[in-house]
């Protein structure tokens, strides 16, 4: 399997007033086309942080990260924004959706930015499908439970096509019933799309839904 | 539509509302005061062009724009008409005094049959003035429940009767016998000025050089040059109309970029969720001016119709006369959108800059 995420020797510093308070110390790792990777660890080990940089939201102190063959660390901020448009999905714990848009037209929100202006309706009503949510397209988030919003929010980062999902504890504000419901859309989409997805959890369950999991500690991988 | 753009104008009414009367106000303060300068200004020279004489004989300094003086003999009137050159002269006397319901309202008083004549002014109903208080109005000021027979009140409180109407509109509104203004003003055997009317107008000058000569000391005016545009005989009025479209314009942006910048404070998450789907600078600062452009055009559409309702309106309680423009609609119409994009532009590039991470977890 080719590598479609790779992170090398990744350090992140924050600067804290006068104080540098490191977060990653050294982070190297490999993620494989069609991988399930759960990343785990205490809080404060660096796990968000390390996903914030392979997502591009951040930029290392020092390192490298390789995300489908184009380099985040050695691109501008504006291209980072358009690696992160092509190729990368996020799902993040408190769902993230658009409040004033419906469930449609967070999923055409979010095509609209990748494409430019093009929608894609046959690709949007089969991930609608997939996720059971067909008959919530004109809901707005507030009208669904937790768990729909969840599934909502992770249609809207595979939409359109993502080289790899990056999911922030996308089960830690959801009941269980909802989180095994959402784990198990996780599984279908990398089983039926091969669908990359780094996955940070604190939830064994969650990580036992995973190919692989991944330990952190202190901003390192153990 | 499912758009960004209007479901965030939907579910912010208050705010939107607010933003979209700030551009209106804007517009409607543009459209008001240059409707009104026209209008009066047109309604102004569609007056002064039924005068059909060519020459004003008067005093220096007699007739200022919102002032007169009584101060010249009407024994000049019948010196003038020995001019060579000279057909009729017929003597006027103009008077401002303070209105109830607007600034200053004007009265002429005339030699009617000499005035109507010259200036081929007719009775639509009733009869000339001739009691000391009977006046004739135009159709306009008629118009406004005034026929003949009624009772106006000039001078405060002192009550006229209508005798009759005329047409077409020439000089102020309601005219006096002369004697009975001269009465009025406690000034027997004066006026404010003589009308002059050629027998061959294309003399006009060579006549008014005569009459220089013979009665010099006095003032002699071409009517053309007299009874200009009242934004012509106020040389700060262009200048306070252009200040005022400033003035418009800042409002606007000020309102919108409040208005926007409160939205992008409210809504730093969302932009921070755009900004991890790989939203570009660009289309958030896009996304925002269209937000911020839509809110402008409501408010466009908004103060065009307070504008055309205060016209209305104030035309109703005081008479005066809106002229709207489409150059000035155009100039407001700007004003509106570009107001509206200037003042969205600084939030937008703010929003635009924000750090993805920080507004995420903002809450």
């Amino acid at each position: 399997m080719p590598s479609i995420v790779r992170a090398e020797k990744l350090e992140k510093v924050y600067r804290v007033g006068k104080v540098d308070v490191p977060a990653l110390r050294g982070v190297s790792l490999d993620v494989n086309e069609g991988d399930f990777v759960a990343v785990m660890g205490p809080s404060g080990c660096g796990k968000s942080t390390m996903l914030h940089l392979l997502g591009g939201l951040l930029t290392p102190t020092s390192g490298r990260i390789i995300v489908d063959g184009e380099d985040l660390t050695a691109s501008s901020d504006a291209k980072r924004t358009d690696i992160r448009r092509r190729k990368i999905g996020f799902v993040f714990q408190r769902f993230n959706l658009f409040p004033t848009l419906t469930a449609e037209g967070n999923l055409r929100l979010a095509e609209r930015i990748h494409a430019n202006g093009a929608e894609d309706p046959d690709r949007r009503r089969e991930i609608l499908r997939l996720l059971r949510l067909e008959d919530k397209m004109h809901h707005k988030p507030l009208e669904l439970s937790g768990g729909e919003q969840q599934r909502l929010a992770l249609a809207r980062a595979v939409v359109n096509r993502p080289a790899i999902v990056l999911a922030d504890e996308p089960t830690g504000n959801l009941d269980s019933e909802n989180s095994s419901i959402v784990l198990k859309m996780f599984q279908e989409l990398n089983d039926r799309f091969n669908q990359t997805i780094i996955m940070i959890t604190h939830n064994p369950e969650a990580a036992a839904a995973c190919r692989r999991i991944i330990q952190m500690r202190d901003g390192h991988i153990l | 539509m499912d758009s960004l753009v209007t479901s965030n104008i939907r579910q912010r009414p208050l705010r939107s509302i607010i933003s979209v009367l700030g551009v209106a106000l804007g517009v409607a303060l543009v459209m008001v005061f240059t409707g009104l300068a026209h209008g009066m200004s047109n309604d102004l020279q569609r007056r002064s062009a039924n005068v059909r004489a060519e020459i004003i004989f008067t005093r220096p300094g007699s007739i200022e724009l919102t002032s007169s003086s009584t101060n010249l003999s009407t024994k000049y009137v019948e010196l003038l008409k020995q001019i060579d050159g000279v057909e009729s002269a017929v003597p006027v006397i103009r008077y401002f005094y303070p209105s109830g319901s607007f600034g200053l309202d004007q009265v002429e008083g005339v030699d009617w049959d000499g005035f109507a004549k010259m200036n081929n002014i007719h009775l639509v109903a009733g009869h000339a003035p001739r009691a000391l208080d009977e006046i004739v109005i135009d159709e306009m000021k008629a118009s406004r429940n005034h026929p003949v027979g009624s009772m106006v009140k000039l001078f405060g409180d002192k009550p006229y009767r209508v005798s009759g109407i005329y047409s077409p509109e020439s000089g102020a509104r309601v005219k006096l016998s002369i004697e009975s203004l001269q009465n009025a003003l406690e000034a027997p055997g004066k006026c404010t000025y003589v009308l002059v009317k050629c027998k061959n107008p294309a003399d006009q000058v060579a006549v008014a050089r005569r009459i220089d000569q013979q009665y010099p000391g006095n003032k002699v005016q071409f009517t053309r040059d007299v009874f200009t545009s009242v934004e012509n005989s106020i040389p700060s009025l262009k200048i306070f109309l252009r200040v005022l479209v400033a003035l418009a314009a800042v409002v606007s942006a000020l309102v919108v970029m409040l208005a926007m910048h409160t939205t992008i404070t409210e809504r730093t998450r969302e932009i921070g969720i755009l900004k991890a789907m790989g939203a570009s600078r660009r289309y958030i600062i896009s996304e925002i001016e269209r937000e911020a452009l839509l809110i402008s055009a409501m408010g466009l559409v908004l103060g065009f119709v307070l504008a055309a309702g205060a016209g209305f309106f104030i035309h109703k309680t005081t008479g005066l006369i809106f002229e709207f423009g489409w150059l000035w609609a155009l100039v407001a119409g700007a004003i509106g959108l570009l107001g509206g994009a200037l003042g969205a532009f600084y939030p937008a590039v703010r929003a635009a800059n924000l750090d993805p991470v920080n507004a995420l977890a903002y809450e």
